[in-house]
């Protein structure tokens, strides 16, 4: 990083045709000095620094983020790996080696985020002490030949027209600049012997602090999304209408958390769903059975402390730190199984998970004592059942209309007496033999509310005590959220004032003209392209003149 | 102009870099049940012990057991308490629970307590589990409420179920054992550790 260098290149174009340069081609390479090693690292350093190493980083860092989205990745979806690998397994090995299952924590793509992380760091260092100390000192000085700069005017004043003199019109050009605020610095070039004065000017300082701001911004994404992200949480609880979840781990049905996160950092609060209440379109035939609104109140205790809230779609609950979302929701059948002896062996609210718009539900029962076999359930639950014209049963409204549920029975091992840990959600059929329904010649049982039917073959009964309403929330923390939108705001911010702030150089030098009269010349220099430099200049000639009281305008010679 | 070109350059990449980076911590997968490999079922035993100093606030155990029976705040205090988190479709659970039963049945003699908390459950089930397996000591029934959980939740809180818990005469949480019971001679020699201690 040299200085700012604001004077135009100098063009090679001008140099005679044919003109050899120093270099003689025979012998190049013995000209080309050699490199050691501390050159060498001073080269790789510049080059990394450089902004098209960084500008070449960050589109290889979004580069490198596709194949994250195209690819199951295992911290997001296992479940999506364990699948592509079944499905193909040839180029999951392949894919797998070169670390695409796991885009976000692979080598590639961490040594990418680490050299634009350094690259913008060592930009940034060196740009923030050069512009401090272009901050803190004067203009630069006036240049010798005002002519040669990109803008420049000159005006001749003759002796006696209108009463200006040196020093006033300096003074003039001095509070001219000041007024358009612009930086000024007086200069008095020895140069000339005493025949001239004149006044280095600048302005748009801002430029380069936004450009600043916008870099240490991209910095802070990087910074937030690498440290931020590994504390953020996030997880996903099913919860039926009277029950309480506990933000505890093993509270919920799934979770995913950052490197950092440990379980103590789960605040301790209660979340108890009191009720679920969706509301449905009533008018107009397209729009019935259509949800207008999904409520659930919600008490949390907290410290000792009961509140009573609501959470609906996009309006969450804060509490402990976190948000938590209202998800989805389902119907959660009270199902009630007897013993042959007709007592209560088992009796759960079971969340059915929904299928379909109309809210057809796939459920699993598990009974594993009190029956002479442990007995597994799997169905359907239709909150409004009607016969499709195939004759298989379905639900066409979301609202519990009629109310069936619908079950296949299975007795034999469930599979959890060895101490395997099987999920809530999935019957395990392989050690268990179908005795109602699909596979044998009993009819799936079929329930409606409050009634009762027998299990074939004596095994006792089950009842469907009721429906209750379950909602599943998402709990998620993350600490990220304020400083990316502070850390976006400043980028976007930064690359305004980059983008459209000019930054320019004037200067205006008078010199006596031997004959009690003045040459003065105005001459501009701006960073960059920038188009409106030369009537800039023009107009800061014409506002001079009418500021020293010299109303002739003189053709510039 | 080039600087102009940089910048807008600059910009677009990073829409996409900022665009793309948010897309990979946004991928969730909808809310359904425990996975097998879920870490909270810890299938060995994972055991924390507490030094007496390090220890924590005061449990409040206090509610209805599934027998009927009432326990107030701070009834337990001066005995070393055991606390176990259940439901009875957990393998784990049904697969320690004998182990329990003869652990408690060892110490019952000598004042400790013993008691389950169902995360899961409603009473017939608890009960048919507890007649199933010959439990003799009472349970919590928390699915509704959550207090129990939540008077253990914080720093060392049930991280999986099953999780076992002995809370010394202080009542403060003095050692924990996240997932199945590997043996009953663990609890059995952390039961004694808080048995030793004084009141």
């Amino acid at each position: 990083m040299g200085k700012v260098d604001l004077t135009p290149s100098p063009a090679t174009s001008s140099r005679p045709e044919g003109h050899l340069e120093n270099v003689d081609p025979s012998s190049g390479a013995a000209s080309m000095p050699r490199l050691g090693p501390l050159e060498w690292a001073r080269w790789g350093w510049r080059q990394l620094t450089s902004m098209r190493t960084a500008l070449l980083l960050l589109l290889l860092l979004a580069l490198g983020a596709i194949p994250g989205s195209l690819v199951p990745q295992r911290t997001a979806d296992p479940n999506g790996v364990t699948q592509y690998f079944t499905a193909n397994p040839a180029t999951a090995k392949i894919l797998d080696t070169f670390q695409f299952f796991d885009v976000y924590t692979s080598v590639w793509f961490s040594a990418i985020y680490l050299l634009l992380f350094v690259s913008l760091i060592g930009c940034v260092i060196p740009r923030t002490r050069h512009h401090w100390r272009a901050l803190s000192q004067p203009p630069p000085q006036t240049p010798s030949r005002l002519s040669r700069l990109p803008a420049y005017e000159k005006h001749d004043i003759a002796a006696g027209e209108g009463d200006a003199t040196r020093s006033t019109l300096l003074i003039d050009a001095e509070r001219l600049l000041k007024k358009l605020r612009y930086r000024v610095q007086r200069c008095d070039d020895p140069a000339t012997s005493g025949t001239s004065s004149s006044i280095a000017a600048e302005k748009g300082y801002l430029r380069e602090t936004g450009n600043l701001i916008f870099h240490m911004s991209l910095i802070g994404v990087l910074a937030t999304i690498l440290i931020g992200g590994s504390f953020q949480y996030t997880g996903q609880r099913v919860v039926v209408e009277g029950q309480t979840f506990v933000n505890t781990r093993s509270a919920y049905d799934s979770f995913k958390a950052g490197r950092l996160f440990s379980d103590g950092m789960l605040d301790p609060y209660s979340l108890t769903l009191n009720k679920f209440a969706v509301t449905y379109s009533q008018s107009g035939m397209k729009a019935l059975g259509m949800v207008t609104d999904y409520n659930a109140t919600v008490t949390t205790d907290q410290a000792n402390r009961q509140t009573r809230s609501t959470i609906k779609v996009n309006d969450p609950l804060g509490v402990g730190g976190e948000t938590v979302y209202l998800l989805g929701n389902g119907y959660a059948p009270q199902i009630t199984v007897r013993n042959p002896k007709g007592v209560v062996v088992f009796n759960d609210t079971i969340p059915f998970l929904p299928q379909d718009a109309n809210l057809t539900s796939l459920g699993v029962v598990k009974i594993p004592d009190g029956l002479s076999r442990q007995v597994g359930m799997i169905g359907f639950f239709y909150p409004t059942q009607t016969k499709q014209s195939t004759g298989l049963p379905a639900s066409v409204y979301p609202d519990l209309l009629n109310p069936v549920l619908s079950l296949n029975v299975f007795t034999g091992d469930l599979g959890i007496n060895s101490g395997a840990a099987k999920s809530v959600y999935v019957l395990d059929t392989s050690r268990m033999t179908p005795i109602a329904g699909r596979g044998t010649s009993e009819k799936a049982l079929q329930l409606t509310p409050g009634e009762r039917v027998p299990l074939p073959n004596g095994f006792g009964s089950v009842e469907m005590t009721g429906v209750k309403r379950f909602a599943s929330f998402q709990v998620t923390h993350d600490p990220t959220q304020t400083w990316m939108l502070l850390f976006s705001l400043l980028i976007w911010g930064g690359l305004s004032a980059g983008l459209f702030v000019p930054r320019r150089r004037v200067w205006v030098r008078i010199t006596d003209n031997g004959h009690g009269g003045w040459v003065v010349e105005y001459a501009g220099l701006a960073r960059g392209d920038d188009p409106r430099l030369q009537s800039i200049i023009e107009a800061l000639a014409r506002q001079h003149r009418t500021a020293s009281n010299i109303a002739t305008i003189q053709e510039p010679k | 102009m080039m600087g102009r070109l940089i910048g807008v350059g600059t910009l677009s990449t990073a829409i996409v870099l900022l665009l793309s980076l948010s897309g990979c911590t946004s991928t969730l997968t909808p809310g359904v049940g425990p996975s097998p490999s879920d870490p909270r079922y810890v299938t060995n035993g994972a055991v924390t012990e507490i030094a007496p100093a390090d220890r924590g606030k005061a449990v409040t155990l206090a509610g209805t057991l599934d027998t009927g029976e009432e326990i107030t705040a701070g009834e337990w205090t001066g005995k070393v308490v055991v606390a176990n988190f259940w439901y009875a479709g957990c393998g784990p659970c049904r697969a320690e629970a004998r182990d329990l039963e003869a652990v408690y049945t060892k110490y019952q003699s000598q004042g400790v307590i013993f008691v389950g908390v169902n995360v899961r459950d409603q009473a017939a089930t608890a009960k048919t589990f507890a007649e199933e397996f010959g439990i003799t000591y009472p349970t919590f029934l928390d699915v509704d409420s959550g207090a129990q959980q939540l008077a253990f939740a914080g720093k060392i809180a049930p991280n999986a179920v099953p999780t076992t818990v002995v809370i010394d005469k202080k009542g403060r949480v003095a050692s924990r054992i996240l997932g199945q019971l590997e043996s009953q001679s663990i609890l059995q020699t952390l039961i004694r550790d808080a048995l030793a201690e004084g009141s």
